[in-house]
């Protein structure tokens, strides 16, 4: 049991080490003829449940485009991922890593806000690209250098188009309850805006933290008043929790969920009864669903038909406008080919869902306009994605239905 | 209302107090803070879900058997760590114990994934009786807890493994003297610690869900309501547990529902500032 | 390469700074802080509203003066308690402040936290500079705190502190000035803890709450302990062990092959868990100097059955 010779710190020292000097070797050598890119994606902490489908459809890119051939003249892309932790500051070790041993050119990923925020100086100040996944405002706020993109609808859109679904469903008075969570808060002044717009009124705002050990309080607060509808801004696994005591409570009300927490790529219909689930109504951000491409994906991803992938969808796309990008500007270079991608997604071009069929066009010169499986991936100048428009579902009989798309 | 609040409060209070319970147990008897109450109750939870649902056992047996699991897990984290950590004094433990956490936490992740699970138990609309709503996941973690607490109060004040217990708890060198064998007991305690964890982590899962962060939200609360009740006395862990489950919950009344964790504090402060030993807590000579 | 060898060796420096308040806080005094990244919170928030203000020297002292402020104010709500019921105190103070950080937008910026924090001497340094000038600026804070800590655990203070750690009956006997001995340890620690926030905030220039949980206490706890518990200068080793854990362990990762993405976070952190506890059981039998501490003094005990000889911290190195 104890070791003489060799005491811990050694012990420590040595392992730690190893694996520094073993990269160090590699890094030299490997880069050649692979394109580095880099993600941050979480895996543990509170938004952990997102990120195994996200690197699943980032694998699943980078593997369709090198199979296809690669990028500028057969170089194939090689991914590192690095889990995001739930933290900034974890981001802030992860970015590094990757821009300064891996030497990526672009870094995406970033489900959270503050770990978005946290790396975004880092990033740009390396001229490299960001792209993220996160909704806070801020993160594309400022002077980005034309190197951020935002891969996702912003917070303040997410508010307004509940409040147009809770008109739609005539209801005048909510309650809110949503989780103190960077994503989520923003959302909330903007829909109390809208409700007022449209001459109806927020009755409480309920906010919980995040990790508690149980939300039947703020339940009980929200829905003992019996409002006709509560909006319910939670994640993944608070809304299980939510959805059960709703039910064990024997609350009525109508409820509206965001997709991140009632759906989340399918996973809440996993984790609850189709008696918990019964009944609810979600909106998220909606991918181009009738598109051949993103019924493709839909089905390499292993889903059934009909699910709706939203920050899977992303990562799958930030993988494909690289590769455009940089196969447009015939560089890897971070600052070259940052030109390059409003020139690939926006309009004019002909659209392309088909990321092989598209590098081809690319390659012969042609202007495409791609459209992406996570959405349409246009961007205005600030790197904000337009043309958001959110799907309103309603799960009935344990399965999603779709009502409409509100924009 | 408030009946309903005192409701909740009081069943929330009951699930605390088994993990409250072994956090007790371990500093009374094993001498340290064991933050691996944390993890121990994600794997609970974890074991009971696998019986549950993958091997088909209905949740009673499904919740024995996952409690025997991290009872046998606990006894060989003794075995190969908290046992050889015994002579290194009690921060070595506690720190021990920390790593430990978070290596059950990650087994966990490391062979389920991520995905938010749920046991195979039926979710069902509440009773309604004198205006409150009481669902039976709560009549179930009452009944369950309430069960195993007097069992425990059996053991320990009626069994010869109890009588022994108590007296490592006490005074370890004369209970060495009077020939109770410390290793088998403290194995024993461990086992006992183990029971009442696994168990506390099939009701969580019943009351939230199956994933790895289940256990550590669990952590603090239970701390607290240990320390409130002396640490070392089984009895002043429930008390502690129930005062804040209450606190919790009857604080909605107050402040809002974001800030009520932070009043279930100030109870715990009040309570300690009016009696300084804890609830029910020996405590002699203060620095 | 380098860069991010700056990075880390910047981390490690700010936690060097928050085990040095630990190891005086509990090496010395023998207090139980479980509030640790409260405080740390505390100096980063304060520093992140007031740089902008009152520039960045003045608002490192305000960030030093409100941790030890409130450091005070807790032990002094202590005092009526059995003496280790500091533990829960802090406990509760921690979560108190991760509360107050997430709810109260309009002061902290809620969730979504404070960006654009401005760095010390910003406008002196080119921007490629940047990060190697704080780490000497992080390096040099580390030293002067150091020296300062040291000089007071050999001061009078620092060895009436210790005996009084070590033995409660005349402790018990002294009763008030002995309080105020103890109230001012704690603030000294929540001072260093606060400038170690101050820190923070100044590599990050970006907080949020997310930044300073109960997670940070823990690795605080394991690096005093990683170092040998007692010295100082094992402490800026355990620091460092702590680091090369969590780092070291990314590029573990990358040499194992396709795992699921949660799989390889899970190995990467229970790596950490593994790599402390083996730490522990391999430490070397009878190297150990500092007094062993039980349970019983951790958490108020009357019986502390041989409190070992209390060691002078540091003057003794350890396992080097």
């Amino acid at each position: 049991m104890a070791l003489p010779i060799l005491n811990r710190r050694h012990l420590v020292a040595g392992l730690g080490l190893a694996p520094f000097a073993i990269r160090s070797v590699e890094g030299a050598a490997a880069q050649g003829a692979e394109i580095p890119l880099g993600f941050v994606i979480p895996f543990t902490g509170a938004t952990g449940p997102y990120g195994p489908d996200m690197k699943k459809a980032a694998d699943l890119a980078t593997k369709t485009i090198n199979d296809a051939g690669g990028i500028l003249g057969g170089r194939k892309l090689k991914l590192f991922i690095e889990d995001e932790e739930t933290s900034a500051t974890a981001s802030v070790t992860a970015t590094r890593k990757l821009l300064e041993v891996d030497r990526v050119e672009m870094v995406g990923g970033f489900w959270g806000s503050p770990p978005a925020l946290a790396a975004k100086p880092l990033i740009v100040g390396a001229n490299k690209v960001q792209m993220v996944s996160a909704a806070a405002p801020a993160i594309t706020e400022g002077d980005t250098k034309n190197l951020v993109y935002r891969f996702q609808a912003k917070s303040t859109q997410w508010g307004p188009a509940g409040a147009k679904i809770l008109k739609d469903l005539g209801v005048k008075k909510v309650a809110v309850l949503a989780q103190q969570n960077p994503f989520i808060v923003a959302m909330v002044e903007p829909f109390k805006a809208e409700m007022a717009k449209r001459d109806g009124t927020v009755t409480d705002v309920v906010m919980y933290n995040p990790d508690q050990a149980s939300y039947r309080a703020e339940v009980q607060k929200a829905f003992g008043p019996e409002p006709e509808a509560v909006f319910v801004l939670a994640l993944l696994t608070d809304m299980v929790a939510i959805a059960k005591e709703i039910y064990r409570g024997g609350f009525r009300s109508k409820v509206l969920a965001l997709g991140t927490g009632a759906d989340a790529d399918g996973a809440f219909l996993k984790s609850v009864s189709p008696e918990v689930a019964e009944g609810i109504h979600h909106l998220q951000p909606a991918p181009p669903l009738n598109s051949i491409s993103y019924k493709k994906f839909v089905k390499s991803m292993g889903a059934p038909d009909g699910t709706v992938f939203l920050f899977a969808g992303n990562m799958y796309d930030q993988v494909c406008v690289t590769a455009l990008a940089m196969e447009h500007a015939k560089s890897t270079e971070a600052l070259v080919w940052a030109k390059s991608i409003r020139a690939v997604c926006n309009p004019p071009g002909d659209e392309a869902d088909d990321i092989a069929v598209a590098l081809e066009r690319v390659r012969l010169g042609h202007d495409i306009n791609y459209i992406g499986a996570g959405a349409t991936c246009d961007f205005n100048d600030q790197g904000d994605q337009l043309n958001r428009s959110f799907l309103h579902q309603v799960i009935e009989g344990g399965k999603n239905r779709i009502i409409d798309v509100v924009s | 209302m408030i009946g309903q609040l005192l409701l909740n409060g009081t069943v929330s209070g009951l699930l605390l107090a088994l993990p409250a319970l072994a956090v007790s147990l371990t500093f009374g008897i094993l001498k340290f803070p064991n933050f691996a109450v944390g993890g121990s109750l994600t794997l609970g939870a974890y074991a009971g879900w696998v019986f549950n649902t993958q091997l088909g056992f209905q949740i009673v047996g499904a919740s024995l058997l996952a409690a025997a699991t991290v009872a046998l897990v606990s006894v060989l984290l003794d075995v190969a760590v908290f046992g050889r950590l015994r002579e290194q004094g009690s921060i070595a433990l506690m720190v021990a114990s920390m790593g430990v956490s978070l290596i059950l936490e990650n087994l966990c992740r490391f062979v389920f994934g991520n995905a938010t699970r749920s046991l195979d138990v039926d979710v069902a609309r509440p009773l309604r009786w004198a205006g409150l709503r009481i669902s039976h996941e709560q009549i179930v973690t009452a009944a369950a807890v309430l069960g195993c607490l007097v069992l425990l109060h059996l053991v320990l004040r009626t069994t010869p493994l109890g009588r022994a217990m108590r007296a490592v708890a006490d005074n370890p060198t004369l209970a060495a003297a009077r020939g109770i064998e410390r290793e088998v007991i403290v194995r024993l305690t461990w086992a006992i610690i183990g029971l009442l964890t696994g168990l506390a982590g099939v009701l969580a899962a019943i009351d939230r869900a199956v994933e790895p962060l289940v256990g550590w939200s669990y952590q603090i609360p239970v701390f607290a309501a240990a320390i409130l009740g002396g640490l070392g006395s089984p009895l002043g862990a429930v008390l502690g547990a129930l005062a804040v489950g209450l606190s919790e919950e009857l604080a909605t009344l107050v402040v809002p529902t974001s800030y009520r964790q932070a009043v279930s504090f100030a109870v715990i402060l009040l309570l300690l500032l009016v009696r300084s030993q804890g609830l029910l807590g020996a405590r002699a000579v203060r620095k | 390469m380098t860069a991010y060898l700056v990075t880390i060796l910047v981390i490690v420096a700010i936690a060097t700074l928050v085990g040095l308040a630990l190891n005086f806080q509990w090496g010395c005094a023998g207090l139980v802080n479980f509030g640790v990244a409260g405080f740390v919170a505390l100096g980063a928030y304060a520093t992140a509203l007031l740089t902008p203000v009152v520039g960045w020297f003045a608002a490192m002292l305000a960030a030093a003066a409100l941790s030890a402020l409130l450091s005070v104010f807790l032990a002094l709500l202590s005092i009526r308690l059995a003496d280790d019921y500091l533990a829960i105190v802090t406990l509760g103070f921690g979560e108190a402040v991760r509360l107050v950080l997430l709810n109260e937008g309009w002061l902290t910026g809620g969730a979504l936290g404070i960006a654009g924090i401005p760095r010390p001497f910003a406008s002196l340094i080119a921007p490629e500079h940047a990060d190697f000038a704080l780490l000497g600026f992080a390096v040099a804070l580390v030293g002067i705190v150091y020296i300062i800590l040291e000089a007071l655990v050999r001061s009078p203070f620092g060895r009436v502190l210790r005996a009084l750690r070590d033995d409660p009956v005349v402790a018990a006997s002294l009763a008030k000035p002995v309080l105020i001995l103890r109230i001012k340890a704690f603030a000294v620690g929540g001072a260093v803890m606060g400038l170690a926030g101050a820190m923070h905030a100044f590599y990050m220039t970006y907080i949020d709450p997310s930044q300073f949980t109960a997670i940070t206490t823990s690795y605080a706890f394991m690096a005093v302990i990683a170092g040998g518990r007692g010295s100082n200068t094992g402490l800026m080793i355990g620091a460092g062990t702590i680091m090369l854990l969590l780092e070291g362990t990314r590029f573990l990762k990358d040499l194992i092959p396709a795992l699921d993405g949660a799989q390889i976070a899970a190995l990467r952190l229970g790596g950490v868990g593994v790599g402390i506890v083996l730490l522990l059981l391999l430490r070397p039998q009878g190297l150990l100097r500092e007094p062993q501490r039980k349970a019983a003094s951790l958490l108020a005990d009357p019986e502390r059955a041989d409190a070992a000889d209390p060691s002078l911290p540091a003057s003794h190195p350890q396992e080097i």
